[in-house]
C-alpha cells in the first residue's frame, strides 16, 4: 500500500514562529547528531566494504573446465578477451595437442561480466573484490597461468569488513562484520535498534539491502 | 640559598605575575590564546564533522582525534616562503596583521581579573568602557590591510568588513554598556561582585546577552556570519595576498579577537570569577580567578563554534538588515529592560 500524502502544516508562518522553531529546531538536531554522532566515512585503507557475492569483480578461468569454444572472447563487447593457442596433453585422447584458451586484457576489460555468463561450462567466474593497482600497462595484460590464480585481495590484508545497513531510525549506519556476528550470536538483550539492524542482517536473501551498490 | 629565592622570587612576582605582563602575555593573553585557538579549531573542525557523518581530522594522531592536526598546520604555515607581490604597499602590508594581533589583545589590559587591589593592571573604574572602547581598534587594520593588498578581492573583503563593524561594534558596545547600567557602574570588579550572590547578569538580561553573542560572532567574522573572507565569493577576503606565517596570523586573528570578547562576556554577563572569592597571595587570588574566567570564556567559544555546523553563511545584505533592523531595536530593549531592573531594585 502506498505511503499517504498528507500536507504537513507550517509552523513557520508567523516571524516569531519562524525564529524560534527554525533556530532551535536547527540546533536541537544539530546537538543531536553532535551527542550521538553517526558517522558513516569508510575509512579507506583501514576499512573495506565487504561485497556479496556475485558482484562482478575480477574473472578467473578453470583451465579443466575449458572447452574452447570461444564464446567469451566473441561475446566480449570490449574486445579484452583473446583466445591463445597453447600445447596440452589432453587427457581423454592421452595425446599433446594445440587448444585454445582465453586470456583477458585490464586494459580493455569494462567488468560488464558476459563471458562468465555465456560460458557453457562455467569455466569462468568473479572474485568478489576489484581493488587491485598494477605497476605499468604490461602488466593488466594477464598470462594464461596468471588468468587462473585468483588475484590477492590487498585490502582485506590491511583493513577490516565493514557493510554498509539501512536502519529505520538512523539512516545508513555502518556496521563491522566482528560486531555483526557477536549480534547475531547474542540474540538476548538489545535495544531497539539494535534489533532493527538485527533483523536486516539476518536474512541473507537479496531482499536484505547491501548488494555492493553503496560503495563510497 | 637566599640570593636564589630573591630571583626565584622577582622572576615570579615581577615578572611572571606583574599584572600588565600576566595579563597580555599568559593568561588570558597570547600563550592561552593561542592554545585555546588550536584548542578551537580543533573542536570546530570535529563538530562540524560529527553533525555531518564524517570523522574529521583522524589521520595525524586516531587515538585522540587527530589533534595535533592544528599543530602540523601550523608548522606547514610557519615554514612556508612569504611571498610578497610587487604591487602592494609593503609596509603597511607587512605591518597591519601584526599591529591587528596586538591590538586585538589589548583590552585583556584593561580588564582585572581579580578582586585583590594589587593585581589590577589599570585602575579598574572605568574598566568595562575602556576594554569596549580597545576592543573597537583592530578592525581598522583589516581594512587597512585590505587597502594596502592592491587586489580587487581584498578591497571588496574590506568593504564588506568595514559594512559589518560599523553595524556590529555598536550593539557589542550597547550591549556591553547596557550592564553597566544595571549596576551603575563602569568598573567590572563592581559587576562581579553584584553577581557574586548568583544573579547572574546574563540571566537577568538575556535579551543584552543574546545581542551580544551574535554582535561578537559578527564582528569578528565567526562561522555563520564569516562574510568578509567568504571563500566561495572573495578568494580569502582582505587576506587574499597574504602567504606564510602572516596568512597564519590573520587566521589567528579572528581567534584571538573572538577569545578577547568572550572574556568579556565571561566577566560581565556570566559571572567573572563568581563562584570563588579571591583570597590574598599569587595562586589563590589570581591564578585561579583568571583560570575560571579562561574556563568560562572557553565555554562561550565552543558554543560559538558549534555553531558553524549548524547555519549557513548570510549575505551582507541580510546581515546588515539583521543588525540595523533587528538587533539594534533589540539592544536598546535589553538597556532599557536593564535600567527598569535596576529601578525597581531587582539587582
Amino acid at each position: 500500500m502506498p505511503a499517504k500524502v498528507a500536507l504537513k502544516r507550517n509552523p513557520k508562518k508567523n516571524p516569531l514562529g519562524r525564529v524560534f522553531v527554525g533556530n532551535i529546531g536547527a540546533l536541537a538536531i544539530g546537538l543531536k547528531y553532535f551527542l550521538d554522532p553517526n558517522r558513516i566515512t569508510l575509512l579507506y585503507p583501514h576499512e573495506y566494504i565487504k561485497l556479496r557475492q556475485g558482484y562482478r569483480g575480477f574473472i578467473v578461468l578453470i583451465q579443466d573446465k575449458c572447452i574452447s569454444c570461444s564464446s567469451c572472447a566473441r561475446i566480449c563487447p570490449a574486445r579484452a578477451m583473446k583466445m591463445l593457442s597453447v600445447k596440452v596433453f589432453d587427457k581423454r585422447l592421452k595425446k599433446e595437442m594445440v587448444k585454445k584458451f582465453p586470456v583477458i586484457n585490464y586494459n580493455r576489460c569494462i567488468f560488464c561480466g558476459y563471458c562468465v555468463d555465456v560460458c557453457p561450462t562455467e569455466a569462468l567466474y568473479h572474485v568478489p573484490y576489484h581493488d587491485l593497482v598494477y605497476m605499468n600497462m604490461q602488466d593488466m595484460i594477464l598470462s594464461l597461468e596468471d588468468f587462473q590464480k585468483e588475484p590477492e585481495n590487498v585490502s582485506a590484508k590491511e583493513g577490516i569488513p565493514v557493510r554498509y545497513v539501512f536502519d529505520e531510525k538512523r539512516g545508513l549506519v555502518k556496521i563491522k562484520q566482528e560486531e555483526e556476528k557477536k549480534e547475531i550470536s547474542q540474540p538476548v538483550e538489545q535495544t531497539k535498534q539494535q534489533e532493527s539492524t538485527k533483523q536486516q542482517t539476518n536474512n541473507p536473501e537479496p531482499k536484505s539491502v547491501n548488494k555492493g551498490g553503496v560503495n563510497q | 640559598m637566599i640570593t636564589w629565592y630573591l630571583v626565584y622570587r622577582i622572576i615570579v612576582d615581577d615578572i611572571i605575575f606583574y599584572p600588565p605582563i600576566y595579563q597580555f602575555l599568559i593568561i588570558p593573553g597570547l600563550i592561552a590564546a593561542l592554545l585555546v585557538a588550536l584548542f578551537i579549531i580543533w573542536f570546530e573542525r570535529k563538530a562540524a564533522a560529527f553533525v555531518q557523518m564524517r570523522y574529521g581530522p583522524r589521520e595525524i594522531a586516531p587515538r585522540i582525534g587527530g589533534a595535533i592536526q592544528l599543530v602540523a598546520d601550523l608548522t606547514r604555515y610557519a615554514l612556508q616562503e612569504i611571498i610578497i607581490p610587487e604591487t602592494v604597499d609593503v609596509l603597511p602590508y607587512i605591518l597591519s596583521p601584526i599591529i591587528m594581533i596586538i591590538l586585538a589583545l589589548l583590552p585583556l589590559e584593561a580588564v582585572p581579573l581579580t578582586s585583590i587591589r594589587t593585581y589590577f593592571p589599570i585602575p579598574p573604574d572605568y574598566s568595562l568602557l575602556i576594554a569596549v572602547a580597545l576592543s573597537t581598534l583592530s578592525p581598522l587594520f583589516v581594512v587597512l590591510m585590505s587597502w594596502a593588498s592592491n587586489n580587487k578581492f581584498a578591497v571588496v573583503g574590506g568593504i564588506r568588513e568595514s559594512f559589518i563593524i560599523t553595524a556590529y561594534e555598536l550593539i557589542a558596545v550597547l550591549g556591553f554598556l547596557s550592564a553597566a547600567a544595571m549596576t551603575q557602574s563602569f568598573n567590572i570588579v563592581n559587576i562581579v561582585n553584584i553577581q557574586m550572590s548568583g544573579k547572574w547578569l546574563g540571566l537577568l538580561n538575556p535579551i543584552a546577552l543574546l545581542a551580544v553573542f551574535i554582535a561578537v560572532l559578527m564582528s569578528t567574522s565567526g562561522f555563520p556570519f564569516e562574510i568578509p573572507d567568504s571563500e566561495s565569493e572573495l578568494v580569502a577576503g582582505p587576506y587574499t595576498e597574504y602567504t606564510g606565517l602572516l596568512y597564519g596570523l590573520n587566521m589567528g586573528g579572528g581567534y584571538i579577537k573572538r577569545w578577547v570578547f568572550s572574556i568579556l562576556i565571561a566577566l560581565v554577563f556570566l559571572g567573572g570569577w563568581a563562584p570563588y572569592k579571591p583570597v590574598p597571595g599569587i595562586i589563590t587570588g589570581y591564578f585561579i580567578p583568571s583560570l575560571i574566567v579562561s574556563i568560562k570564556a572557553l565555554i562561550v567559544m565552543a558554543i560559538m563554534s558549534f555553531l558553524r555546523s549548524v547555519y549557513g553563511r548570510y549575505r551582507v545584505d541580510q546581515a546588515l538588515g539583521i543588525a540595523w533592523e533587528i538587533l539594534i531595536p533589540l539592544t536598546l530593549a535589553a538597556f532599557g529592560l536593564g535600567l527598569a531592573e535596576a529601578y525597581f531594585g531587582i539587582i
